[in-house]
């Protein structure tokens, strides 16, 4: 049995952490997206794998090579052109037959898959809060009877998860699909067809975690942090306080003097303290610095990048390769405390938190003493100059001197 | 300049071939062909451009296959001479792109053993030669046919025996691996996989690679494994449109106020008075230079002519402005010497030729060039894009017009360095850099006028362009332009050469565009002028709005708008291009794709 | 549902002289995009897929502006001879194969208007607004929701609602569009009439936001209720010492220097250079590639592309076309006034500055009197005070 990952996709909602990284590839309680589907999918007793991609490809196979870290193997098929999910699914038809078929940036559980794995066409529901996002599904007792594109009034709360069993006969749909009104080949419309001929089983899942925008990463790392082990690899030092379960990675040194309430995560190689704070569900990533004086709170901070000195960084992602100046702080709270709205390209967006730092993406640096508002999304290799104030969207390659 | 591709993977290779070969097109176009092998080879190829041999093309099955689109060099354009060619038995399959020098006596030998050929090319010998060597391996067969030819070549080659792989040669001309997943590419060009996949592996010259749906092995003519890095592509591909103009060619004359902006974008402060370049080549053009060689071929080597004037006006520094075929002949160069070469496809192969002497010779070089991640970008010191946008009509307008500004720009940062220049005179040029994009569109504006006057010219035998100073390489461009897109014999010459010589020529059958420009040149113009007319030709005058006296010298006028003496060379570009245009297209002229020439020379 | 529109995008628009002699009127910039790309981001919007553009007048520049565009599928059909609006909508009957919206490409609506529109169920329907000065325009009289007739431009004030001119249509609209032809009848409102002479309901949706551009100073109010869907979006390189207020948009390779004030909205185009010292006030648009030099304070203005104002520059309620080189010590003044304009005089409402059409060039310390509108590629030369409208190509000494 094969599990087929649908990695393509570039995500454009996930700017500006998108512009150097496809969305498979976010970082969650310190590993890829994809990486979390494929260790549930593993535990669920698959072990060859065809990740599709496309966007920044290289990245996956930089990360996932073939396999062998994991005791899997791994192909990966290039689809070429962003022409829908259908479009995507029909490349590996020369190398499946009976297959799993799962988004591969919606994060799904061991147990869920290993239901969706057993014999004959499986399609994955989930019951969400606000079904206008998403394509809902009409059931004919324990199988689906339609699914339809997302509608303004949905008659339902249950939705299409992303995930599916196919046997061989879903390319021969494939073939009749014509394309949808936004220009792609969807793979629900080769379904709708398929379940006129077969069958196709509603499988209820009890895990889902979906994200959309920047900010949902801090939810889904909050709740992967919540069910973590605690574990250390590395060195930890006379006089730290340690509080609740944290995470150490092989070679990470920890300062005395640093206070960690966790859960926390960090990385492997990364340098922590002496004299920082770090608060709950805070991801630090492999080989960074949190130097002294500096207080990191429910943030994720992506492999070599550096909160070195007289930080403050909350409710925030910076990305990869990341310097902040001395002294750079980020602001995540509003003084009249309402929800912070942000642009994302170009469009304003209400992102539903009262606390939200910034998002930062990769090869940025900020210089000594400067600010960042609520809510600003910087791109990626941006230089943001001494004393210099950062606020609402800031393209890649900009300079705020 | 023949466009190459081979496939093997798990994609109908079919689909994978047109599409490629579509992408290659601008490379040569009189004939296509595929090679696919389902079970048994099979071949298709057709006289005409890929748009319409694609239709006829049948549905062949199969997953490995070679294509292959056309610019004779030697044969006629006949369906038997396109490629791919067939060995006798019809098994082994090669396409090629590159000049067998020794091409008779090897089809000689080859007669003398039973080889019955079917073409007049020059590319056949090689499936022939490659059949002889056959013993059941077929990348020693290669090897073999391959040590006997002398040229230049990058050859493809598909055999049903062994139908799983497709084997590449590359020497002196482009051959890329594209590494995919489960499937492999080998191409001339980058841009016909790069939808599939952006990992490539450079081949030298000398190298041989086999690919398979899964592995690529690269080795030398010994046989010997050869450990190659896999590079990433960071750039994409944009296609261009025609957007509503009638030519390729009309619309990247108009395009021009655009791409002067796009050439200064990023690079010309007018508030801060300053020229910026990227780090490396600022350091390139700093205070040791004692003299500059521009090397390039066709209309860049024009511009290299123009540049010579412009850096030499504003920084008195020696530059020497060669053809990049003659380079390697004559010349003394030393390690202070700055070489520029101008390609704008980053291909040519003549200039990377002389880019490599430069090198060689100790010669720091920088490169300019309208292709990022083209050849030439890889090879030299350090680069400057020309960001005119791709360019698809075979006359080059817009990159000429932008190597000339990349040029002035170059001679501009170099005075500011070498401080030969006064804060006057530099707001003055910034200035007018900035006014170049009205300037143009007034020129664009005077099409209709510039029409009036190609109607005298369209039934001419032969036209001269004349000028003096900066303007001399203007005219060589403008008889180049008329010539490649028009067929009229045209010629330019620098306008005090005309009586020594050329003059014989002269008859009333025979007009003369004269470059006009109110400086220093400007009296002997028009002494020149009275000459030409005294012996009976018809005098046009490509002249400034403020000059009153040409009516009286010449016969016709164009005129162009300025308020500079170093930069009027853009707008008198665009008036010599659309007389071009105009007179081709009144000649009913295939202006997009002239006969007999291709956009990038890759053979030398 | 419907899903397909058709776009008249094929008209000149003189009253919009000078700018519209070296572009089609929908291909004029209010926030810094062609009013054509407003229009397909409403259509966008409101659901439909596919849209048929007919063009004419100076066409190249929409189809070169449009080349990459993907987010709508676009086909051009064109009217080689402008004969009237049904004529122009004939054009694209080849592709309709159902019922359709039938708009114009110079039209600010909203998207919400359009999808009402196409949720409706009957076979004509019509988006009408209600206007304070109708008689400019095609005039609704309106019975139950039911079109009794429309008046093109009455002379007397009569009614309040005038129909923007945006349709749902049945194919069978076609035969009705040659048959009036043949009978010398080219304006789509005049073909509606007579459908509806013969019986048929037209029925009328009240438009929630509709804008028309007709007259250059349109552009600035036009420009100014667009303007306010901007964002803070900040590319390019801003100094130290540059004040950004409110949502400011500022594109690629663009320079801020240091001292500048800007307050948003405010839209900045790529590859500009701004300042220092330079204040930049609300509901203001500056193209791309634009040079400001110190100490020049411009609002409420449209800039277009390849502009280049010289310091102590005063640039209020103003359009300045592209590539105009405008001298140092520039200001225009402010203010309601009576504008001649295609023979007439129309009093304005709202305060109107300058209005300069593409490559003219204006010397040191002009004035130039509100409301008047200074043509294509003139040349003014300094201390002039500009009183009258002045035609393109001409020389003020």
């Amino acid at each position: 049995m094969k599990c087929v990952i649908l990695a393509a996709g570039e995500g454009k909602r996930m700017h500006p952490l998108t512009y150097t990284r496809p969305k498979v590839m976010l970082p969650i309680a310190g590993k890829p997206i994809l990486e979390w589907n494929l260790l549930n999918a593993r535990a669920a007793g698959i072990k060859e794998f065809i990740f599709i991609v496309n966007y920044k490809s290289e990245m996956v196979r930089e990360y996932f090579a073939d396999g062998k870290q994991w005791k899997v193997h791994i192909t990966y098929i290039n689809q070429g052109e962003p022409l829908g999910t259908a479009h995507a699914i029909a490349t590996v038809e020369p190398f499946v037959s009976d297959c799993i078929v799962l988004c591969g940036d919606t994060i799904f559980g061991v147990n869920d898959i290993k239901k969706i794995a057993q014999k004959g066409n499986k399609i994955g529901l989930i019951d969400v809060e606000d079904a206008t996002e998403y394509g809902i599904v009409e059931l004919k007792g324990k199988q689906i009877k339609k699914i339809y594109e997302k509608m303004e009034k949905p008659f339902t709360t249950l939705t299409n998860a992303g995930i599916y069993h196919f046997n061989k006969h879903i390319f021969d749909y494939i073939r009749k699909t014509e394309k949808s009104l936004r220009g792609e080949y969807e793979i629900t419309d080769s379904i709708n067809m398929l379940i006129t001929k077969e069958p196709m089983e509603a499988i209820f899942l009890k895990e889902w975690r979906d994200v959309v925008y920047p900010w949902h990463l801090l939810d889904a790392n909050e709740e992967l942090l919540k069910k973590m082990k605690p574990r250390n690899l590395g060195i930890i030092e006379k006089n730290v306080t340690v509080k609740g379960t944290i995470v150490v990675g092989k070679d990470t040194v920890i300062r005395s003097g640093s206070y960690i309430e966790g859960p926390v995560v960090i990385g492997s190689n990364s340098k922590i303290g002496p004299n920082c704070y770090l608060r709950p569900y805070t991801t630090i990533g492999n080989h960074c610095h949190i130097g002294n004086a500096c207080e990191v709170k429910n943030s994720i901070i992506m492999d070599y990048s550096n909160v070195p000195h007289l930080n403050y960084v909350g409710d925030s992602i910076i990305g990869q390769h990341c310097n902040l100046g001395a002294g750079t702080t980020v602001a995540n709270l509003r003084f009249d405390k309402n929800i912070i709205p942000v642009v994302l390209n170009g469009k304003k967006i209400n992102s539903k938190r009262r606390k939200l730092g910034t998002i930062m993406g990769d090869d940025t640096q900020t210089g000594i003493n400067s600010v960042i508002n609520v809510g600003t999304m910087i791109g990626n290799n941006v230089f943001i100059g001494l004393g210099a104030l950062a606020k609402g969207e800031i393209k890649p390659d900009a300079k705020i001197l | 300049m023949c466009g190459i591709i081979g496939y093997v993977g798990y994609r109908d290779a079919r689909t994978v071939l047109i599409e490629s070969l579509k992408r290659l097109d601008y490379r040569g176009y009189d004939s296509a062909g595929v090679a696919i092998i389902d079970k048994k080879l099979k071949i298709y190829k057709e006289v005409g451009e890929i748009a319409q041999v694609e239709k006829q093309i049948p549905l062949l099955k199969g997953t490995t296959g070679i294509g292959h689109t056309r610019w004779a060099t030697h044969g006629a354009v006949t369906k038997e001479n396109a490629h791919p060619h067939l060995s006798c038995d019809k098994k082994i399959a090669i396409i090629h792109n590159g000049i067998i020098e020794n091409f008779t006596k090897l089809k000689e030998e080859l007669k003398k053993k039973g080889h019955i050929f079917r073409s007049q090319t020059d590319s056949e010998i090689i499936a022939h030669l490659i059949d002889e060597a056959y013993k059941g391996n077929l990348e020693n067969a290669v090897i073999a046919a391959v040590k006997k030819i002398q040229g230049s070549y990058a050859i493809v080659v598909v055999s049903e025996d062994e139908p799983n792989k497709v084997i590449g040669v590359r020497k002196e001309s482009p051959l890329v691996i594209g590494v995919g997943d489960s499937e492999n590419f080998l191409a001339s060009d980058i841009t016909a996989f790069l939808k599939y996949t952006n990992r490539v592996m450079f081949l030298n010259d000398g190298e041989l690679c086999t690919i398979t749906k899964d592995t690529i092995s690269v080795y030398d003519i010994n046989k010997k494994p050869i450990k190659k890095k896999e590079e990433l592509i960071t750039w994409d591909i944009k296609d261009a449109e025609k957007s509503g103009f009638p030519h390729f060619m009309l619309k990247e004359i108009y395009d021009q106020p655009d791409t002067v902006n796009q050439v200064l974008r990023g690079r010309l402060s007018e508030i801060e008075e300053t020229v910026t370049f990227p780090e490396n080549v600022e350091h390139l053009l700093n205070n040791d230079i004692t003299s500059i060689q521009i090397v390039a071929c066709g209309t860049s080597f024009y511009a290299g002519l123009v540049g010579k004037y412009l850096i030499e006006q504003l920084t008195n520094i020696p530059v020497f402005t060669e053809l990049a075929s003659e380079y390697r002949y004559f010349g003394t160069r030393n390690e202070s010497s700055l070489v520029i070469a101008i390609t704008q496809s980053g291909e040519t192969a003549d200039t990377l030729a002389a880019l490599r002497e430069a090198q060689a010779s100790g010669c720091k070089t920088l490169v300019i060039t309208n292709a990022i991640g083209s050849t030439a970008t890889r090879i030299t010191d350090g680069y400057i894009l020309q960001q005119s946008g791709p360019e698809i009509g075979v006359a080059a307008t817009k990159t000429f017009t932008s190597q000339l500004i990349v040029l002035l720009l170059i001679a501009l940062k170099i005075a500011i360095i070498q401080k030969k220049i006064g804060s006057d005179e530099l707001y003055n040029t910034i200035f007018n850099l900035k006014e170049l994009p009205r300037h143009a569109r007034e020129v664009l504006e005077r099409s209709d006028d510039i029409l009036t006057i190609a109607k005298h010219l369209k039934n001419a035998k032969s036209i001269f362009f004349i000028g003096r100073g900066i303007n001399y390489p203007l005219s060589l461009e403008g008889a180049l332009k008329l010539k490649e897109i028009s067929y009229i014999h045209a010629e330019g010459f620098a306008a005090g050469e005309l009586k020594h010589g050329p003059f014989a020529l002269l008859t009333k059958d025979t007009p003369v565009v004269a470059i006009v420009t109110q400086d220093p040149t400007y009296e002997k113009m028009l002494a020149n002028i009275g000459e030409i007319k005294a012996r009976g030709s018809p005098v046009i005058a490509i002249a400034e709005d403020k000059d009153t006296e040409i009516e009286n010298h010449a016969d016709y006028v164009l005129r162009f708008p300025t308020s500079s003496q170093i930069l009027p060379s853009i707008q008198i570009t665009i008036v010599l291009q659309l007389l071009a245009y105009h007179v081709a297209n009144l000649r009913k002229c295939p202006i997009d794709k002239p006969r007999n020439l291709a956009k990038s020379v890759t053979v030398e | 549902m419907t899903k397909k529109a058709v776009i008249l995008a094929a008209g000149e628009g003189k009253r919009l002289r000078p700018f519209t002699e070296t572009m089609p009127k929908v291909m004029l910039p209010v926030a810094n995009k062609p009013l054509l790309e407003h229009v397909f981001d409403a259509v966008k919007k409101s659901g439909i897929t596919e849209v048929i553009v007919v063009v004419g007048y100076k066409k190249e520049v929409i189809m070169e502006y449009f080349k990459d565009y993907t987010d709508i599928k676009i086909t051009y059909v064109t009217q080689d001879r402008q004969l009237g609006t049904a004529h122009a909508l004939l054009q694209a009957e080849p592709y309709i194969k159902d019922s359709f919206i039938v708009l114009a490409g110079d039209n600010i609506i909203d998207s919400k208007s359009i999808e009402a529109l196409m949720k409706d169920q009957s076979d004509y329907s019509l988006l009408i607004k209600e206007h304070p000065h109708p008689s400019k325009y095609g005039v609704v009289f309106v019975e139950q929701h039911s079109i009794r007739r429309i008046v093109e431009k009455p002379k007397e004030d009569v009614g309040k609602y005038i129909s923007t001119g945006i349709y749902k249509l049945p194919k069978s609209v076609f035969k009705d569009i040659k048959q009036c032809s043949s009978e010398g009848i080219h304006a789509l409102s005049a073909v509606i009439q007579s459908i509806i002479d013969k019986g048929a309901h037209i029925n009328t949706i009240l438009a929630k936001a509709w804008m028309d551009v007709v007259y250059p100073w349109d552009l600035i109010t036009v420009n100014e209720a667009m303007i306010q869907e901007t964002t803070a979006s900040t590319s390019g390189v801003i100094e130290k010492g540059v004040t950004l207020k409110g949502p400011v948009s500022i594109g690629k390779d663009t320079k801020i220097y240091a001292g500048c004030y800007i307050v948003g909205p405010v839209i900045i185009g790529d590859g500009c250079e701004i300042g220092p010292n330079t204040c930049i006030f609300p509901s203001t648009t500056i193209g791309n590639n634009t040079v400001i030099h110190p100490f020049s304070d411009i609002r409420s203005s449209v800039l277009m592309d390849d502009t280049h104002i010289s310091s102590n520059s005063h640039i209020s309620h103003s359009v300045i076309g592209k590539g105009c080189i405008i001298g140092d010590n520039f200001s225009t003044i402010t203010g309601k006034t009576i504008i001649e304009i295609d023979d007439e005089f129309k009093k304005l409402e709202t305060p109107i500055g300058a209005m300069i059409g593409q490559d003219s060039i204006i010397e040191s310390h002009v004035v130039v009197d509100p409301g008047k509108i200074i043509g294509r590629k003139c040349i003014i030369s300094p201390l002039n005070h500009i009183t009258k409208n002045i035609a393109s190509e001409s020389k003020v000494i």
